[in-house]
């Protein structure tokens, strides 16, 4: 079955056109109308998910899925890209936003919703969306800012002053890895001439050394800052528990997992011989953000700080993924990002999972504080259990995912004689 | 001619330097209006570098005057590309401000200080701005009228002394009290 190749497009035009359709029709009903915006949310996540279903299967038969928007030929006009990898993350994004609508009808409170927080869930997944399936340098930062933009002002609805103070962390923090994105665009531009990934991936092997340097250093401090790896991870743990438990949920599960997505997507395809070259940084990086990740959780006295803080060791495992992603025989590429992919998905899933519980444990005890919840099991044995379950999965227990996902990873890490990041 | 055009370039990357300079030392100074002035400057510089990206020519508009013979107009003509990126750079860039000042001063009617608070966060007005009351409203307005005065702020230099918690200290309180 042959898939018009401009389906793609509908990835990002049915999150927006719902989004458009809600605040449209915000002020109709009155009270009655958050009925008429879950309903709509409902419908456009299903159909997102839809689309997501069927680029996974075709692309997982091998296709790929190359749209020109305008039909402007490839390095002037605007290029949308899907292969498997773009599949995996749309389903992944698509299920798990799927899960979460439910859970925030249950405990969203009435003024936010009222404030538009559904169009802005569809925002942040017509944002992400187009980050998955950006074929071209300056796209990937237009839809990091549509991402960024409608997570700020998710993270800020509600004004709490914990909330601001978190989100003017988050934001700063967030605009400066997108000001050196853009600044990663214009050298790039200036240097090779072009921002399609194809054609720079095919003008990187003449470019000087320096130049590829000055390119791979910028977009990593940009897509690292996302992705909350180790000097550049202050403020997602200053700011993922301050809002509702459906918000953190959303952003716990996606957001960092874009930029170790664009992580992943760039750098094998820019710049094979600089991941070599810079085997070591990337493990001490990531061995870093591990530590560091485990170490600030353990001291966090709330259950969804504790999640919160725990995102960053997982990243750390996410960036070995990308040390080990190309060896010098070049068969490292496939299985080291393959192993990182894996990891990625079952982390998206297991993270949400565990921020929804926990948010669940705060509503039902009144309290996330660690010391003040003991005796859930006997009020709530069923959330307890799935707390249980979901915890053990990303301790990486064997029959859970997190079982396959950490020993790829380290058997691609020991198979490439890296022993000491494997420990 | 030659010479000129290297000179245009120099001042650009001269002025693209000094942005980029001034901005970072604002952003990592104390006070948010200074972040504010910081991340616009930023912007600016980046905004500057991108322009930079494309062919520094003078009075060549991207456009095409005799189609017949575009090919000696296009060879000569400024870069229309960078001027996209820059026009693209310049509405996300206003809307992230206008954003951030929002945020910065809900902060202020919030907390009284445009410091950041950090070990202070217990000491802050903890009403809830969604709260249907009446009282609440104009609490939060009556604040608003005195923490609203960004420039006092800016003169009286409080972030910069130790003392910085105490107005804030006092206002935290009251409005405690007043809850209560």
């Amino acid at each position: 079955m042959q898939l018009p190749s401009s389906f793609l497009t509908l990835a990002v035009a049915v999150p927006m056109a719902f989004a458009a359709l809600m605040l449209a029709f915000s002020r109709w009903r009155g009270v009655r109308n958050i009925r008429l915006q879950q309903t709509l949310l409902v419908t456009a996540v299903t159909l997102n998910l839809g689309v997501a279903l069927t680029v996974l299967t075709y692309t997982l038969q091998g296709n790929r899925i190359v749209y020109q928007l305008g039909l402007w030929p490839a390095p002037f006009g605007i290029t949308v890209v899907a292969d498997a990898l773009t599949g995996i993350m749309l389903t992944s994004t698509a299920t798990l936003v799927a899960v979460i609508a439910p859970y925030a009808f249950a405990t969203m409170d009435y003024h936010r919703e009222r404030f538009g927080f559904y169009p802005l869930i569809l925002f942040l997944v017509m944002g992400v969306n187009m980050a998955f399936i950006a074929g071209d340098l300056f796209n990937l930062y237009v839809s990091f800012e549509v991402m960024l933009m409608s997570s700020f002002v998710l993270l800020t609805l509600g004004g709490t002053p914990n909330q601001i103070n978190g989100g003017i962390r988050y934001v700063l923090l967030n605009l400066l890895a997108s000001l050196t994105l853009l600044t990663a665009a214009g050298m790039a531009y200036g240097t090779l001439g072009t921002l399609n990934f194809a054609h720079l991936a095919q003008r990187m092997d003449e470019a000087p050394l320096a130049i590829r340097t000055l390119l791979a250093g910028l977009m990593f401090i940009a897509f690292g800052g996302k992705a909350a790896i180790f000097p550049l991870f202050f403020w997602l743990p200053s700011s993922y528990h301050t809002p509702p438990p459906a918000v953190t949920a959303l952003f716990g599960g996606i957001l960092t997992k874009v930029g170790v997505y664009t992580l992943y997507r760039t750098f094998p395809l820019l710049f094979p011989d600089l991941l070599i070259q810079w085997q070591t940084l990337i493990f001490i990086i990531a061995g870093l953000t591990m530590t560091i990740g485990v170490l600030g959780a353990f001291a966090q006295p709330t259950i969804r700080r504790l999640l919160s803080f725990h995102i960053i060791s997982q990243v750390g495992y996410m960036i070995m993924a990308l040390g080990v992603a190309v060896t010098d025989t070049r068969l490292g590429l496939s299985f080291g990002l393959a192993a990182g992919i894996i990891f990625v998905v079952h982390n998206m899933f297991v993270k949400t999972a565990l921020m929804m519980a926990g948010g669940a444990v705060e509503l039902e005890m009144g309290s996330g504080n660690l010391s003040q919840i003991g005796g859930l099991v006997g009020r709530q044995p069923v959330l307890a259990t799935l707390f249980f379950v979901a915890a053990f999965s990303l301790a990486g227990l064997p029959p859970s995912s997190g079982f396959g996902g950490k020993l790829s990873l380290l058997q691609i890490t020991l198979g490439t004689q890296n022993y000491w990041i494997a420990r | 001619m030659e010479l000129s055009i290297d000179l245009t370039a120099l001042m650009l990357a001269l002025v693209v330097g000094c942005l980029m300079g001034t901005g970072t030392y604002l952003i990592l100074r104390r006070g948010q209006i200074r972040l504010i002035l910081g991340l616009g400057l930023f912007s600016h510089a980046i905004n500057l570098l991108l322009f930079g990206t494309g062919p520094l020519t003078r009075g060549q508009p991207p456009v095409i005057a005799d189609k017949a013979n575009y090919l000696d107009s296009v060879a000569q003509m400024a870069d229309p590309l960078p001027q996209a990126l820059i026009l693209t750079a310049i509405v996300i860039s206003f809307g992230m401000t206008a954003f951030i000042v929002v945020l910065v001063s809900r902060r202020d009617a919030l907390t009284g200080s445009d410091v950041l608070p950090g070990e202070m966060a217990p000491f802050l007005n903890t009403l809830d701005p969604f709260d249907p009351s009446e009282s609440v409203a104009q609490q939060l307005l009556a604040s608003a009228d005195e923490d609203y005065d960004i420039l006092q702020y800016e003169l009286d230099e409080v972030y910069d002394q130790a003392e910085v918690a105490l107005p804030f200290h006092e206002n935290g309180n009251n409005h405690e009290e007043e809850m209560e």
